[in-house]
């Protein structure tokens, strides 16, 4: 039986497809079978961010309606064995997620499949209480900034309550903080939320930090998962994360500013 | 720390502030949540007792929560009717201070709740009164 990890968030923009791309990746790498779907029906991106756009026929929606089989829905990824992505519909709306079809694609996939990672949209309404309602685990995609951590916030009340997992009384979702777009030289200016500032306001475990990084938005132009730039900070991030999710005990890295030597000031790499 | 931080004097970072903010604001969404959300039942059960004396009119009623940081105020506003015929709309306030923050989330079937709440010094106008 799979697992059902969701990525979510309550606020738009905070790194939740950038992280089930990575963290698909990540968990594919590690030789688990593993399948990313897009729940942000309307606004479809998943594609995009893991450079299958071009070979999108069938998708999620289709499957629900059952004018497509899964089997001709699902795209495995060129790169990885083990990974596939579950593309979604950029026409319909959310409404066309309903409990039943999300459940019986979710069944379908998890005798595949070992982790099946869901890229919940922005927001508390249907399209994000379906991307959450089935999961096992969440991932609580956060930003150190004031709206993203109340939104979180709220993010975990619906888990609390509005899940299967709650709603059936079973043990609850299992929820960890990734928090993303991480300035350490700006929490060291007293710019931004420290990582335990964070930590004592959701009062959640940490999964990981993600840096801000410049290796994002290069990933993102050439349809690649960020995790694949293992020279990045944020694809680094990203494997420890991954690593930590399967249980392992990582040290977290890139938390405090980087010592800028007068080689790497001459050169201004950044990653 | 580097020793240009050291001479940096900034004892109220922005990022101190939203840490605080966060931890008000936070505190009362969480017990807002947990809790049963008892204004509608305050306001039936106010009512109740007002409309024994008084014959109101439902509509014109508004219950106000203003959460703060370490003091919540609930405003009450009724427009109470007049007896004569073209007399003014008499509007009369009632302001119940909650004495302290709620940081406490509401159990089921925890009914003393709304009991908690003092009406402390903040009551106005000595309570609901018709004024003539
Ligand atoms: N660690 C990061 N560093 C820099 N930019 C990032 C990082 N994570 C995400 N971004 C950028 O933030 C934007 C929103 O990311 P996205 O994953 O689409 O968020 P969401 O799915 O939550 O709406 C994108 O432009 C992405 O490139
Ligand atoms: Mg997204």
């Amino acid at each position: 039986m799979g697992k059902i990890i969701v990525m979510t968030s309550g606020k738009g923009g905070v790194g939740k497809t950038t992280s089930s791309a990575a963290f698909a990746t990540g968990l594919a790498l590690r030789g688990f079978k593993t399948v990313v779907i897009d729940f942000d029906v309307g606004l479809r991106n998943l594609d995009l961010i893991m450079g299958c756009e071009r070979r999108v026929v069938f998708d999620f929606i289709n499957v629900i309606n059952g004018e497509a089989k899964l089997s001709q829905a699902l795209i495995k990824d060129k790169r990885i064995e083990n990974l596939s992505i579950l593309p979604t519909s950029q026409t319909r709306d959310k409404d066309a997620l309903t409990r039943e079809g999300v459940e019986k694609v979710l069944n379908e996939l998890s005798k595949d499949f070992d982790y099946i990672v869901c890229d919940s949209p922005a927001g508390i309404e249907r399209g994000a209480l379906m991307a959450l309602y089935f999961a096992d685990h969440a991932v609580i995609v956060t930003n150190p900034e004031v709206s993203s951590v109340r939104d979180s916030d709220r993010i975990l009340g619906v888990l609390a309550s509005r899940s299967r997992r709650a709603e059936q009384g079973l043990e609850p979702v299992t929820q960890q903080l990734l928090l993303t777009r991480y300035d350490p030289e700006r929490v060291e200016r007293g710019e931004m939320l420290k990582v335990d500032d964070v930590l004592e306001i959701l009062a959640i475990p940490l999964l990981g930090v993600i840096p801000e990084s410049q290796a994002v938005l290069r990933a993102s132009n050439v349809g690649m998962p960020v995790i694949l730039d293992e020279a990045s900070n944020a694809g680094q991030a990203y494997l420890d994360a991954v690593s930590r999710f399967l249980g392992e005990d990582v040290e977290h890295r890139f938390v405090t500013p980087q010592k800028k030597g007068l080689f790497s000031r001459l050169l201004r790499r950044s990653a | 720390m580097s020793i240009f931080s050291f001479f940096r004097s900034a004892p109220r970072a922005s990022a101190v502030q939203a840490k605080e903010r966060l931890q008000i604001v936070m505190a009362h969404e969480r017990a807002g949540r947990t809790g049963p959300d008892y204004l509608p039942m305050l306001q039936q059960e106010l009512l109740a007792v007002i409309a024994k004396y008084i014959d109101i009119d439902q509509n014109k009623v508004e219950v106000k929560l203003d959460r703060g940081g370490d003091c919540s105020t609930l405003e009450l506003n009724i427009e109470l009717p007049a007896r004569e015929a073209a007399a003014k709309a008499l509007k009369e306030s009632a302001k119940l201070a909650v004495a302290g923050n709620r940081p406490q989330p509401a159990k089921d079937g925890d009914e003393s709740d709304a009991v908690r709440m003092s009406a402390g010094g903040a009551l106005t106008n000595g309570g609901v009164k018709k004024r003539r």
